[in-house]
């Protein structure tokens, strides 16, 4: 219900913007802003290129706010948008990388040891650097695979919807996921610790 | 036979197309059910990446940032009577250009169609003829209907008796055009025949004290002196004959 309303209210609010009312659309940037961050930071793993990313899809959104037909929802249509930017920005930003991890032989990175669920408490002291390995690992995936498994694992979208973010057939998208996953267990199986 | 990765990684986000076979075998099959958990496991500690937070300001702030490079959609705004005036005019000024349009394209035409004007022969009188042919053909008619009013007219019904005077002038116009053509023709059965009806037809229009009994008797001894009626009937059926249709419609009576 209050979803509804808020799509109408996006939609008045978009009318008003084409009106020639930009400080309207400061109204859609606060109402989606943290969304569109949380996704763009769990794509690129990093606070300043999630913050840029959301500056980026706003200007974007704004750009093509003529073509957004009034059937659609605002919210998706934005999010769909920030995961474009997100996917452009680890691609390119994998241009400047050299490493990767695994292939750096840190030697603190094979030394730590993901927390099993049976795990006891001097393990636990460990989870904080846990998500940092993990963000590490997730840096192994290529773009596509990395947004995809985002998107499945944590932003609980279907397959159909990755595929209809990402531009690719619900099928392709599957494997995205899947090649995800096999990849992020293989870097993470060394860290586990069988109790 | 053992589950694949891909299918226990369907079964955990919940699209697996077969969910109770799949649950079925996890049942039974222990190394599966083992490989399965073990997914579980590693999917959920991948939970633990989680985004940082951002205060309630936070949207404020990448509006703030992004605001000054955006331009305006549409800044000027028309009163309504200005955009409906130019919107009309826009019509208008469609509808005379397709009118003009449709005015050209029609004129071209038709001088594409038309024969030079070198090879345009005078009109014949042949062509002419019919249309003679078929007033003169209406003007007998009408006389005949008179004549045979006038045959069989009711001396002491003024009702009856007085349209016919009405219907005699107008008769009488008609036959001196018809007798003009007749004589141009040099048909001179036609103008003697004309000539009767003229001399019947006059009398009866220009009677000084209107159609009475008297008057009607004398036209009728007059009519079938001259054997006007007789001549109106052959004439047509002169016309008819020339037509191609013999049949002539008898206007009731006989001579």
């Amino acid at each position: 219900m209050s979803n509804v309303r808020m799509d109408k209210n996006d939609h008045a609010t978009i009318q008003a913007v084409l009106a020639g009312d930009k400080e309207a659309y400061g109204t859609l940037v606060v109402r989606h802003s943290q969304t569109l961050f949380r996704v763009a930071f769990r794509i690129t793993g990093n606070e300043a290129d999630a913050d840029d990313v959301v500056q980026e899809a706003f200007l974007r959104g704004y750009r093509k706010l003529e073509g957004f037909e009034s059937r659609a929802n605002f919210g998706t249509w934005i999010y769909r948008i920030a995961i474009h930017c997100a996917l452009d920005r680890v691609r390119h930003r994998r241009g400047d990388e050299t490493s990767r991890v695994g292939e750096s032989n840190d030697p603190e990175l094979d030394q730590l040891q993901v927390a099993d669920q049976a795990a006891g408490p001097e393990r636990l002291v460990l989870s904080g650097e846990i998500g940092a390995i993990q963000q590490a690992a997730l840096s192994s995936l290529t773009a596509t695979e990395r947004t995809a498994f985002v998107l499945r694992h944590m932003e609980d979208c279907t397959t159909a919807e990755i595929g209809a973010a990402l531009g690719i057939e619900p099928n392709a998208a599957k494997q995205a996921v899947f090649r995800a996953v096999q990849k992020l267990r293989r870097r993470l199986a060394p860290l586990r610790v069988a109790t | 036979m053992h589950l694949t990765e891909e299918e226990m990684m369907e079964q955990v986000y919940g699209e697996s197309e077969n969910t109770t076979a799949v649950e079925r075998h996890l049942a039974a099959c222990r190394e599966c059910a083992n490989s399965f958990s073990e997914l579980q496991r590693d999917l959920a500690a991948l939970n633990r990446v989680e985004a940082p937070t951002r205060d309630i300001g936070y949207g404020e702030r990448v509006w703030a940032s992004i605001a000054p490079l955006l331009p305006v959609y549409r800044t000027e705004k028309r009163p309504w009577w200005t955009a409906g005036l130019w919107k009309g005019l826009a019509y208008a000024a469609a509808c005379a250009l397709l009118v003009a349009c449709a005015f050209y394209a029609g004129r071209v035409w038709e001088q594409k169609k038309q024969p030079p004007v070198a090879h345009i022969q005078p009109a014949s009188p042949q062509v002419k003829q019919p249309i003679v042919v078929v007033v003169l053909d209406d003007h007998l008619d009408r006389s005949e209907r008179f004549l045979v009013e006038l045959k069989h007219a009711d001396m002491d019904s003024a009702a009856m008796v007085s349209p016919m005077g009405d219907e005699a002038r107008s008769l009488l116009a008609a036959n001196r055009v018809a007798r003009k053509d007749a004589a141009q023709e040099n048909d001179p059965d036609l103008t003697t025949a004309l000539d009767h009806l003229d001399r019947l037809l006059a009398e009866a229009a220009n009677e000084p004290g209107g159609l009475n009994g008297a008057t009607i008797a004398k036209l009728q001894d007059e009519m079938n002196a001259d054997g006007v009626l007789f001549e109106v009937r052959v004439l047509r059926s002169r016309i008819a004959h020339r037509n191609g249709d013999g049949n002539i419609p008898s206007k009731g009576g006989t001579i």
